[in-house]
C-alpha cells in the first residue's frame, strides 16, 4: 500500500518529494569511518591530486622523516596495481592497497573497507596518522567525502598554475593546498603566485604550501602542519 | 567519470522508492544539481541515459535537472550575492574575502511514478 494516499491500484501517479542528496548514503557511511578512524586514535588525511603529482613520494618522504615521532598508516587508491603500496610498505608502516577496477575515485564503502583491512594488520596497536592517497584525479574525489578530518590537494610545478581555476571543486573542499616539485620552478613557466591567488579566491580560508619531497625544500611546515594535527 | 556510480546510486534509490509505493514504472525524476557540486551534467545526462534504458522501471524516466543560481557570501559583512562567476570583491564592503554560500548539492528533489 503506498504511504502518501493509501491506494493500492497500479498504474496510480504518484508524486513523491523527495528531497535528499544522492551522496547522502556516502555521506553516512563516511561518518562512521571517521568514528572508527577516532576509535583508532588518528587523524585521517585525504590526499587528491593529479596522477604524476607526487602523492606516494610526499608520503614516502613525510613517512621518513614522521615515523620515530608518530604511528602512521596509509591507505592507498588506485585503479589497478599494488605497486605504490609495495613503496609505502618498504618504509616500514602498515598499508593497504584498494583497487577500484575502473573507478576514478574512492568512496566511503571502499574506504570502510580500506580501514577494516589495516585494523586487520595493526591487531591491538592504534594510529596517530592515516593518510588516504586517493586516486589520481583532480576532479572526482573531490565529490565523496571518505571520514577524513583533512582534505590535502596537490599539484606539482610541471602541471601548471592553472589548476585551482580549472578544477576548483577540488580547491574549494580542501584545507591544505600543496605545490610540489618546487625544484623544477627554474625550468618551468609556473608561477606560484598566480596559482595561489586563484586557490585563496576560491577558497579564502586554504593553507598553502611549497614544498619539494626531493631536494626538502619547504618540507618543514608541512611537518609542523601534521605535528599541529596530532597534538 | 564519477557521474556514472552516482548515477547509479541514484537507480538504486528509485527501485526503494519505486517498492515502497507499489510502482512499477520511474516517469520523471528532478535532480538539483549545484554550480559548485563538481557534477558535469552532460555526462550525468549521459550516464542516466544509458543506464536508466536498461531497468523495465525507469526504461521511460525523464530526467529534469535543476540548477540553482550561484550564490557567494562575504567573510567580512555577510552579504550574500546572487551572480553568474566568482567576484572579485564584495559589492557591499568592497572587501575581497568570499566563499560559496551552498550550491554544491546534488539533490533528488521529486520523482513521478505510476
Amino acid at each position: 500500500m503506498c504511504d502518501d494516499c493509501g491506494c493500492v491500484s497500479p498504474g496510480h501517479h504518484h508524486v513523491v518529494d523527495v528531497n535528499q542528496s544522492l551522496l547522502a548514503a556516502n555521506d553516512a557511511l563516511a561518518r562512521k569511518n571517521r568514528e572508527h578512524i577516532e576509535e583508532l586514535g588518528a587523524v585521517a588525511i585525504n590526499l587528491i591530486s593529479s596522477p604524476g603529482s607526487g602523492k606516494t613520494t610526499l608520503l614516502e618522504k613525510t613517512i621518513e622523516r614522521l615515523a620515530k615521532e608518530f604511528r602512521i598508516g596509509v591507505i592507498e587508491g588506485d585503479i589497478e596495481t599494488e605497486r605504490d603500496a609495495d613503496r609505502i610498505r618498504a618504509k616500514g608502516v602498515p598499508v593497504v592497497q584498494l583497487t577500484t577496477g575502473g573507478a576514478c575515485h574512492l568512496d566511503a564503502a571502499l574506504t570502510h573497507k580500506g580501514i577494516h583491512a589495516l585494523e586487520d594488520q595493526l591487531g591491538e596497536k592504534k594510529l596517530d596518522l592515516l593518510f588516504i592517497e586517493n586516486v589520481g584525479n583532480l576532479v572526482c574525489p573531490a565529490t565523496f567525502y571518505l571520514g577524513e578530518h583533512q582534505r590535502v590537494v596537490m599539484i606539482s610545478v610541471p602541471e601548471g598554475p592553472d589548476k585551482p581555476a580549472k578544477y576548483p571543486k577540488a580547491f574549494i573542499s580542501s584545507q591544505v593546498f600543496i605545490i610540489s616539485k618546487t625544484d623544477l620552478l627554474p625550468y618551468f613557466d609556473f608561477s606560484p603566485e598566480a596559482a595561489i591567488k586563484d586557490a585563496r579566491q576560491l577558497n579564502p580560508r586554504l593553507m598553502v604550501m611549497s614544498l619539494s619531497a626531493t631536494t626538502g625544500d619547504g618540507f618543514d611546515s608541512w611537518l609542523a602542519y601534521l605535528r599541529s594535527l596530532c597534538q | 567519470m564519477h557521474e556514472i556510480s552516482l548515477v547509479q546510486g541514484l537507480l538504486k534509490q528509485l527501485a526503494l522508492l519505486a517498492a515502497e509505493h507499489g510502482s512499477k514504472s520511474v516517469s520523471k525524476v528532478r535532480l538539483e544539481v549545484g554550480p559548485h557540486s563538481g557534477i558535469v551534467i552532460d555526462s550525468f545526462k549521459f550516464g542516466f541515459e544509458v543506464l536508466a534504458a536498461e531497468i523495465d522501471l525507469t526504461r521511460h524516466a525523464r530526467l529534469e535537472i535543476v540548477i540553482p543560481p550561484l550564490r557567494y557570501k562575504c567573510c567580512y559583512c555577510g552579504h550574500v550575492r546572487q551572480t553568474e562567476r566568482l567576484p572579485e570583491t564584495c559589492s557591499q564592503c568592497a572587501k575581497t574575502l568570499l566563499v560559496p554560500d551552498g550550491g554544491d548539492g546534488l539533490i533528488l528533489l521529486q520523482v513521478e511514478m505510476e
